[in-house]
């Protein structure tokens, strides 16, 4: 699996605000090329990790709704304190999302296929650049006790 | 004379059209839910005359005669208002008097409320299980707009992801926390009270069923939700006596910040976030509600000694997590830098159980994004205690293996 994927043209929080209409905090470096990137990246509290890594963990049922991602984005997670979501944006027709998911860690927001690189966004974290590819998003857990057996288990709203 | 256009349907309708109405609906239905937040929010002073007016016609409705007003700071200090409307015991159904005529006021206005609850209670209901609730993942409940989008029924939006937030922001958030504190404090809270602006998750709910044209009403019930709107719009709790009403003002002063599920909850880092004239009310941190040392003086003694793991989170944030490891003297199991994040390390802590409970490990990590002041906020998670290292611990919080998580290139 490669691990990054270049693509010829490289995308800035600025371009993305301005292609997206969402906004970032103001003190967010806006004009570092955002990389994109194949393997597995974190934004707070979600983790972008390709499909094939979490093969037998995470399944998508062949009646799984796939629509297009559209223009103004998906709205992954609303996050907490502040209310700030992560959307998925990505070019129009470049880009699917699917929440009918099966997770056996019950983490699985749901799984994106870009045949272009998309990205998410985040008012406080920015954006996160993904390679063409299939990819899980997921979300992150806090728990107590022990691994197997009965955990209390909550999600993390960052 | 000509005959008006029948209004088009069935044939012409696309299931486009029906997405885009019940899209309207919905939207409709948060506007509406966002109003009654603020209601249930609202610090104004009552309007007390638009106040007694919805009382008194309550007690004409059950037949009583319009009581004397006595207006209160706060409903603690509705409990020694000295007057003997102190609130009557709740009537037991087998205990109530034969004939309605010897029943208390209170239990005649209590079964009025009810009756209105039972008929758009089970209207919904009703529709819910036509409509089934397969279609909608309980768990997402942040974005109702989009649950439209994928084509789920807008009646089950909006019970499921528009009203509940609603509910907990002024029933969860608000009033169950007054209602403990008045609990605490040996207060009469047992008494048949009724909530006034508290009470908006019933009857705004109802409000919002009938105004985004998902129910229909009958014209009385209509009349009655009317009544009971007019009270939610213009006082806070009120405790229905045969001669004597007690009716509190709302609160001086709520602060409260966005919820992730689209409502708000209380929240004040510095002062109640709920204040009553008075100076009743309660401080909260992020929809928790939280004793004042927690505000004022954070120690990591008062952190040992509380009970309550959600308070005592807020108090930690409060010292910051780095500093309450060092002053709480954790046993540090690990630390190795944290993949994707160059730079920052993760810290992995065993926790005493003799004050957390169920055994467990904190794991501290740094956010992979800048604050504003240039600085980046680390934060604490609980996780197994059998987890061996720190990038162990970090890869359960994603459900990951320990190899997997290194692999990770970058965190923002």
């Amino acid at each position: 699996m490669p691990m990054t994927t270049v693509k010829p043209m490289t995308m800035t929080l600025s371009d993305l605000t301005r292609q997206t209409g969402l906004d970032v905090l103001d003190h967010l470096e806006m004009d570092v090329a955002i990389p994109v990137l194949a393997g597995p990246q974190a934004q707070g509290d979600l983790l972008i990790v390709p499909f094939d890594d979490l093969a037998g963990a995470v399944t998508v049922p062949e009646w799984a709704r796939w629509r297009p991602v559209p223009p103004d984005g998906v709205e992954v997670l609303r996050g907490g304190a502040g209310g700030n979501p992560h959307t998925l944006v990505a070019e129009p027709h470049t880009c699917r999302w699917t929440e009918d998911v099966g997770d056996l860690e019950n983490l699985a927001l749901g799984v994106l296929w870009a045949d272009h690189p998309v990205h998410l966004m985040h008012p406080e974290h920015g954006g996160s650049g993904i390679a063409p590819g299939t990819y899980v998003i997921r979300r992150q857990r806090e728990g107590r006790g022990r691994t197997t057996g009965r955990v209390q288990r909550m999600y993390v709203y960052d | 004379m000509t005959h008006p256009t029948p209004p088009t349907r069935g044939a012409l309708r696309t299931a486009a059209d029906a997405r885009r109405d019940a899209l309207d609906t919905v939207r409709r239905a948060i506007r509406i839910r966002d109003e009654w937040i603020d209601e249930g929010l609202s610090a104004l002073p009552a309007d007390r005359p638009a106040a007694e007016a919805a009382i008194s016609e309550l007690y004409t409705r059950v037949r009583r005669p319009v009581p004397r007003f006595v207006w209160v700071p706060s409903p603690a200090a509705a409990t020694d208002a000295g007057v003997s409307a102190r609130p009557t015991l709740p009537p037991r159904f087998d205990a109530l008097p034969r004939h309605r005529d010897d029943w208390p006021t209170a239990g005649l206005i209590a079964a009025q409320y009810a009756r209105l609850g039972y008929r758009i209670g089970e209207v919904v209901s009703l529709r819910r299980r036509r409509y089934g609730t397969y279609l909608f993942d309980p768990w997402r409940t942040d974005a109702p707009e989009q649950a439209v989008r994928q084509g789920t029924d807008a009646m089950l939006v909006v019970s499921r992801a528009v009203i509940p937030a609603l509910t907990r922001t002024v029933r969860d958030s608000v009033l169950v926390p007054l209602r403990d504190l008045l609990n605490s404090e040996g207060g009469d809270p047992s008494g048949y009270s009724c909530f006034g602006q508290h009470g908006v998750h019933q009857v705004g709910a109802y409000d919002l069923w009938r105004r985004s044209g998902l129910l229909r009403f009958r014209p009385e019930e209509s009349e009655a939700l009317d009544v009971w709107t007019a009270l939610a719009r213009s006082c806070g709790w009120w405790w229905p006596g045969d001669e004597v009403c007690v009716v509190s003002e709302r609160p001086v002063e709520v602060r409260a910040e966005p919820a992730p599920d689209g409502g708000r909850r209380p929240h004040s880092l510095d002062g109640p976030a709920v204040r009553y004239a008075d100076g009743w009310g309660f401080h909260a941190v992020n929809g928790t509600r939280v004793p004042e040392w927690v505000i004022t003086d954070p120690t990591p003694e008062r952190i040992a000694a509380e009970p309550n793991i959600e308070v005592r989170r807020c108090a930690i944030e409060r010292i910051g997590w780095d500093a309450y490891t060092e002053a709480a003297g954790l046993r540090l199991v690990g630390a190795a830098p944290d993949p994707g994040n160059p730079g920052s390390e993760l810290r992995l802590f065993d926790l005493p159980s003799d004050t957390w409970g169920t055994p467990a490990r904190l794991l501290l990590a740094v956010n992979g994004s800048l604050e504003r002041d240039g600085t980046r906020r680390r934060y604490g998670l609980t996780v197994p205690v059998d987890l061996p290292d720190p990038v162990a611990a970090a890869a359960w919080t994603y459900g990951l293996g320990p190899d997997q998580y290194a692999r990770l290139q970058r965190r923002t």
